[in-house]
């Protein structure tokens, strides 16, 4: 532990010693190690004097304009940032996509079968049979997997350009088994980015069927205060308060206090808690 | 320094180059759609105004923006030339079919376009208007903060929804297998749909009521109501929610509104 | 929150990040400042720094989605910054620069003179040693720069750069070692 420090070791301490910012046994061996070694000291001096200097050159400022520039942007970016698709969560979303044509066709293929075109006559166990009655090999297969299917047919339906469809794709996952993680991720992305209100509300509820997942309702907890609208922070409090998860109660708190959250949401935020007790 | 801020402008929109445009009137232009093998979309984002979207016979968008209070003055115009891209200083792109206006954020303005009846929308505004559309043909979305959201003799579907207007929905005709979502933290959701619609429900108001002309089968089975089981907890929850089906059912619908009314009416 | 009662960079992005894209103001206001000092130190160049600084914000507007809040956001900030800086670099490439317009650009900025500021105890001057900052490479510049004059901790650095903070340490002291070298040549040519 003692053992004496040598110049290689102290070279990763200068910069600290410089600022000051050594721990109080580092910089005990650090000097132990100066004192005996004249060109680290030297450095030490020397090069400690340049970086105190550093501080003394003027900052250059940027001209006025970049305020006015960046205001006037950030104004622009609001408005387009509806129209624009939603990156991320359509690039996850895309990444669970087969790349080989022929897995795509085959998926297509069986979302036919599955009925994408009727969703609500979906309930399980009602899956449609290819019509034909030839049963390609593939899909066979395909149906064996039949709850990955829904999967797909969810997780593709989310990430469509309109609403509509992407309200499909939240319906979608009432279908799917509660123990389906992906499905899970792809709600709670679409809960905490989905740009349309109604399509995040959706989701808030096809969330109930994951009830048992821990990870939905930490998830939830903290996805509360990433909201900016106030509905759908009710209906997540409320689920948390249907699911009586008590750990919620800290940031239930947090929230109740928190000036810049909107007045009926820190209403049933205190109503939440003592529900919770 | 103009550059950076044209990109950017650039980049919130989408490529102007090549689009067909006319303009009629000071503040009055028409924009042709590029492609007739697309369908056509309109999105319009504005933040101060109102938004007013109707459905005509022709295959033009004819797009209307006027200020409200103080007009802006073109000062910086070339020699009594004006931007024809910009009436009421607006930003207009068209995009494969895609007609993408965003209002002046720096000033209030309302914005009508009239647009071929089969055409989807997608609106939005924050404050100081309401949305309305008319006699469409398509999916719509619509969006307001501050305003109300008035869809009527609309065939297809609709996502609609306020923050502190009211939601009132009328569709003549919807397309089988679409879900739909109609949404107000402060305001009543009124929606109308043929008699014949067939949907799953799910109702939500907290201090309002609910009412409807349709015969709504009330699902008392639904497992989603009863849903902790932890710790031998089992807890049947008797709330503001309600979950059922029309017309043996189909497509989800929701209609959820805080401190506002339900009302589901049959056309 | 953090010590002076400031709602944290990390908590305002996360923010940011779930769609309230005004509070991005919160961090311009906070960061463009530095951010331009990073960039004129690196390229020597206002507009083009003024440029980028605009850049960066838009570029975490777009990214939004991928910050995660566990991450600190500075060192996230100048991850992006670092990028641009390096995009725009890559453009200009092909432009051809003659070596003494390079060096004209380097002198011009506009606090370049303000008043030789002696150190009496050193001797040192101050535009001395900014002109040998100006004269490091770049890796050894941009080092010195953000441990310096944007106080990014040890950490964030290593993970902007991707390596050990450990290393990044090491790092400073070579480039300081590098600094007091070309200090002295211009000191000696100076007084020559
Ligand atoms: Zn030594």
């Amino acid at each position: 532990m003692t053992s004496p420090m040598s110049c290689d070791d102290a070279k990763g301490l200068f910069a600290e010693y410089w600022s000051g910012s050594l721990g109080e046994r580092e910089e005990i061996a650090f000097e132990a190690h100066i004192a005996q070694c004249e060109a680290c000291r030297r450095d030490a001096d020397q090069l400690g004097a340049l970086w105190r200097n550093l501080e003394l050159i003027p900052a250059e400022e940027p001209g006025p304009g970049v305020r006015a520039r960046f205001y006037d942007s950030l104004a622009a970016f609001r408005q387009g940032m509806e129209s624009a698709p939603k990156r991320s969560l359509r690039d996850r979303l895309m990444a669970l996509w087969p790349a080989q044509p022929a897995w795509q066709m085959a998926i297509s293929f069986a979302l036919l079968v599955i009925g994408v075109g009727a969703g609500y006559e979906l309930r399980p166990g009602a899956a449609k049979i290819a019509p034909d009655g030839q049963e390609s090999s593939q899909i066979a297969q395909l149906r064996g997997e039949i709850g990955n299917m829904r999967q797909m047919v969810a997780l593709s339906l989310l990430q469509q350009q309109s609403a509509g469809e992407r309200l499909r794709g939240v319906s979608y996952a009432y279908q799917v088994p509660a123990s389906d993680t992906q499905m899970l991720s792809a709600l709670l992305a679409t809960v905490n980015t989905d740009p349309n209100v109604n399509v995040r509300l959706a989701a808030v509820d096809a969330l109930r069927a994951f009830g048992s997942s821990p990870v939905m309702r930490t998830a939830v907890i903290q996805s509360i205060r990433k909201q900016d609208q106030p509905m759908v922070q009710i209906e997540l409090i409320d689920l948390l308060v249907d699911l009586h998860e008590t750990d919620a109660r800290p940031e239930l708190e947090k929230i109740a206090a928190d000036g810049q959250i909107n007045e009926a949401v820190r209403e049933h935020a205190k109503v939440a808690m003592e529900k919770l007790r | 320094m103009k550059k950076t801020k044209m990109k950017w402008m650039v980049l919130a929109g989408a490529a102007v180059s090549a689009m067909a445009l006319a303009q009629d009137s000071e503040n009055r232009v028409t924009v042709a759609f590029s492609n007739p093998n697309r369908p056509r979309v309109l999105v319009v984002n504005q933040v101060q105004g109102s938004v007013a979207v109707r459905g005509y016979n022709g295959k033009d968008a004819i797009i209307e923006g006027s200020h409200v209070g103080e007009r802006r003055r073109d000062s910086d115009g070339h020699g009594g030339m004006h931007r024809i891209d910009q009436p009421g200083g607006m930003d207009i792109t068209e995009n494969d079919n895609t007609i993408t206006i965003h209002g002046d954020f720096m000033h209030s303005s309302n914005i009508t376009v009239q647009v071929p009846v089969e055409t989807s929308l997608k609106l939005k505004t924050v404050n100081g208007g309401k949305i309305s559309v008319e006699g469409v043909s398509g999916d719509v979305e619509a969006d307001n903060t501050n305003g109300s959201v008035v869809v009527t003799d609309v065939s297809g579907s609709v996502v609609a929804s306020s923050t502190n207007g009211k939601v009132t929905v009328s569709l003549t005709k919807v397309t089988p297998n679409k879900s739909m979502s109609f949404s107000s933290m402060n305001g009543t959701v009124d929606v109308t749909l043929p008699a014949d619609t067939k949907a799953n429900l799910r109702m939500r108001t907290d201090n309002g009521e609910i009412w409807s002309d349709f015969d709504v089968k009330v699902d008392g089975a639904r497992p989603s109501q009863s849903i902790d089981t932890r710790e031998g907890h089992h807890r049947i929850r008797i709330d503001k929610t309600i979950y059922g089906s029309i017309n043996g059912g189909g497509p989800e619908i929701q209609l959820v509104t805080f401190n506002g009314s339900i009302f589901l009416r049959k056309k | 929150m953090n010590a002076t009662g400031q709602v944290t960079d990390n908590a305002v992005m996360a923010r940011v990040a779930s769609g309230e894209v005004a509070k991005m103001a919160v961090l311009f206001e906070r960061h463009h400042r530095a951010l331009y000092r990073y960039f004129i130190s690196m390229n020597r160049n206002r507009e083009l720094s003024e440029d980028l600084v605009q850049d960066v914000f838009f570029r975490m507007l777009r990214y939004r989605a991928s910050y995660d809040a566990n991450q600190s956001f500075t060192a996230w900030m100048y991850q992006i910054a670092r990028n641009a800086n390096v995009d725009q670099a890559q453009k200009r490439k092909a432009e051809v620069v003659g070596i003494d317009e390079f060096d004209d650009r380097r002198a011009e900025p506009a606090s370049a003179a303000p008043g030789p500021e002696e150190i009496a105890a050193k001797g040192q001057n101050i535009a001395l040693l900014k002109r040998a900052l100006e004269r490091l490479p770049d890796d050894k510049r941009e080092i010195l720069v953000l441990s310096r004059f944007n106080d990014l901790k040890y950490e964030e650095i290593a993970a902007m750069l991707g390596c050990e903070t450990g290393t990044v340490k090491v790092r400073v002291f070579r480039a300081m070692r590098a600094l007091e070298r070309v200090y002295f040549a211009l000191q000696k040519e100076k007084s020559a």
